[in-house]
Parts: C-alpha cells; sequence; structure tokens
C-alpha cells in the first residue's frame, strides 16, 4: 500500500525536544535518566524506549570516560533528545578531542570476544541504534547522535504497570 | 547440597560508579570460602554496560576459584541488556530466591 504524504510528514513531526546538561561525572548518570523520563510517551513501545535509556546512559559514560577524561567535571555534557511519531533522536555533545567512531566499530567487530569486562558500550550503541554517528562540530565539540526506531508492534492502552517498568520507577 | 551461600543485594543503579565496591564485596566472598554466590538484582533500577563488565569479571574469578554464581530477580532493562550482549547464555539466571533455593537442595 502507497504510504499517503501527510502520514509521511505526519511521522516526520517533532512531538517534543528536551535539553539537559549534566556534569561531566559518571554520578550524574541517575539524573540524566530522571531527567530523560520527561520524553516518555505511551505510543513508544516499552522494548524500545528501554534500549534508547540503555543508549543514552552508554553514550553518556562514554562521554565522560573517554572524551573528558583529562576535562574537569564542571565542564558539562549537553544533551538533546527529539522525539518523532516514528523514532527518538539522540545529541550528545562533548569537548572531548575528534574521535573516529566509524573506525573503532570496524576494529572492535573483529576483536569480538565475549569475555570482556569493559569496552562493551560502543558496540552496544551500534546495535540498539539504527543510525550511529559521531561528528566534529565547528564549535570544537564532538556530537554523537542515536536514533532509534520504534518497532511498529506498540500496543495501543499501555497499562500503569508496564509504564512504570518503562521508567525503572 | 550442602553450601556455603553468599547473597548480595546490589541498589539503584549498577554502573561505573559502583562496579568496585561490588567487586570488592565478591572477592571478600571467594575469599570466606563460600561454594555459592547468589547476586539478588530486586532492588536494581538500572545496569549499564559497566555494571555487566562487572558480573562478567566476576564470572571469571568465580569459576578459577570453583564458586557458583547465581543471579536472580533480574527486571526488564537488564534482561535486554543480556540478550543484546548474548551474556544471557554465560549466567544462570533465576526467577526469584525460591527458585535458587531450589537449586540449592538438588
Amino acid at each position: 500500500m502507497p504510504v499517503k504524504f501527510s502520514e509521511v510528514t505526519n511521522n516526520l513531526k517533532v512531538l517534543q525536544t528536551i535539553y539537559i546538561e549534566v556534569l561531566g561525572d559518571l554520578r550524574e548518570l541517575d539524573k540524566l535518566l530522571l531527567e530523560f523520563n520527561r520524553i516518555y510517551r505511551d505510543f513508544i513501545p516499552c522494548r524500545d524506549w528501554l534500549e534508547c535509556r540503555l543508549a543514552l546512559a552508554e553514550g553518556f559514560t562514554n562521554a565522560v570516560r573517554h572524551a573528558h577524561k583529562n576535562i574537569p567535571p564542571e565542564i558539562t555534557i549537553e544533551i538533546e533528545v527529539l522525539l518523532r511519531r516514528n523514532y527518538l533522536e539522540i545529541r550528545i555533545w562533548d569537548y572531548g578531542s575528534a574521535f573516529n567512531l566509524q573506525e573503532f566499530i570496524v576494529k572492535t567487530a573483529r576483536k569480538h570476544n565475549s569475555w570482556l569486562s569493559s569496552g562493551r558500550g560502543i558496540p552496544l550503541l551500534n546495535k540498539i541504534a539504527d543510525r550511529l554517528d559521531y561528528q566534529r562540530t565547528k564549535q570544537n565539540r564532538n556530537c554523537l547522535l542515536i536514533i532509534k526506531r520504534f518497532s511498529d508492534h506498540r500496543s495501543k492502552n499501555t497499562t500503569t504497570e508496564q509504564k512504570n517498568i518503562c521508567m525503572d520507577i | 547440597m550442602n553450601s556455603v551461600v553468599q547473597i548480595i543485594e546490589p541498589e539503584g543503579i549498577l554502573d561505573g560508579t559502583k562496579t568496585d565496591d561490588f567487586q570488592h564485596q565478591l572477592d571478600r566472598s571467594i575469599n570466606s570460602g563460600v561454594q555459592a554466590i547468589l547476586v539478588d538484582f530486586s532492588n536494581v533500577t538500572f545496569m549499564d554496560s559497566s555494571g555487566l563488565g562487572a558480573l562478567v569479571k566476576a564470572l571469571k574469578s568465580l569459576k578459577a576459584a570453583e564458586v557458583d554464581l547465581f543471579l536472580c530477580s533480574i527486571n526488564d532493562q537488564i534482561k535486554m541488556l543480556f540478550e543484546l550482549t548474548s551474556m544471557d547464555e554465560y549466567f544462570t539466571i533465576l526467577d526469584n530466591r525460591a527458585e535458587f533455593n531450589q537449586q540449592l537442595q538438588k
């Protein structure tokens, strides 16, 4: 069945945008996840939402651990989240030096090892995201873009119980 | 089976800020000569790849010390993390403590 133009534009419409600014400190994860819950809507499939929360956490902790390794924690990490009908876009800006994410993904995929006790963050992000990109910006920052498309199986009526599971309440 | 069992109950978010504490707890248990360790996740709301990394590290050292490791009461988020990384194949994940007690009686 051909997709109607109105449907396409409807799916692209930004329903909500939120900005979150946190310190470059791993302990900020709690606050970040809580703030992120503000963008949750009942129509987002629970599994996708849980994956988005995990992707956000992995993107943030990577920025703190690697990009901001030699940067004081007072220097903040900025996050923008855009919700569209069909997908969620997460952007995470850090002040670290330039880094070739694609090259890193290819390299780590080659030396796959189940028994790793670290270094799972980026492979995990790559698995969750439908699009993953890390670009140098004009302001000498980096921006990690994570796009997660929602699956088609959405429950029409999310119960309060399901909603609480989604948000870890 | 007459085992000396240690139960560990982490709380809140199990991430990079908690992994050292978690590791120390496990090391203490190994040194005290336990035969089985149960990590009860009832009070863990969220786990990231660093938390998982700590568990993998624990599993390795426990295997070497011939201590059995069991996990129980993991929420949907933690379950998803195990599935995405295919690490559910390596861990014994039980529904709850009752199932753990059943395992011990075997």
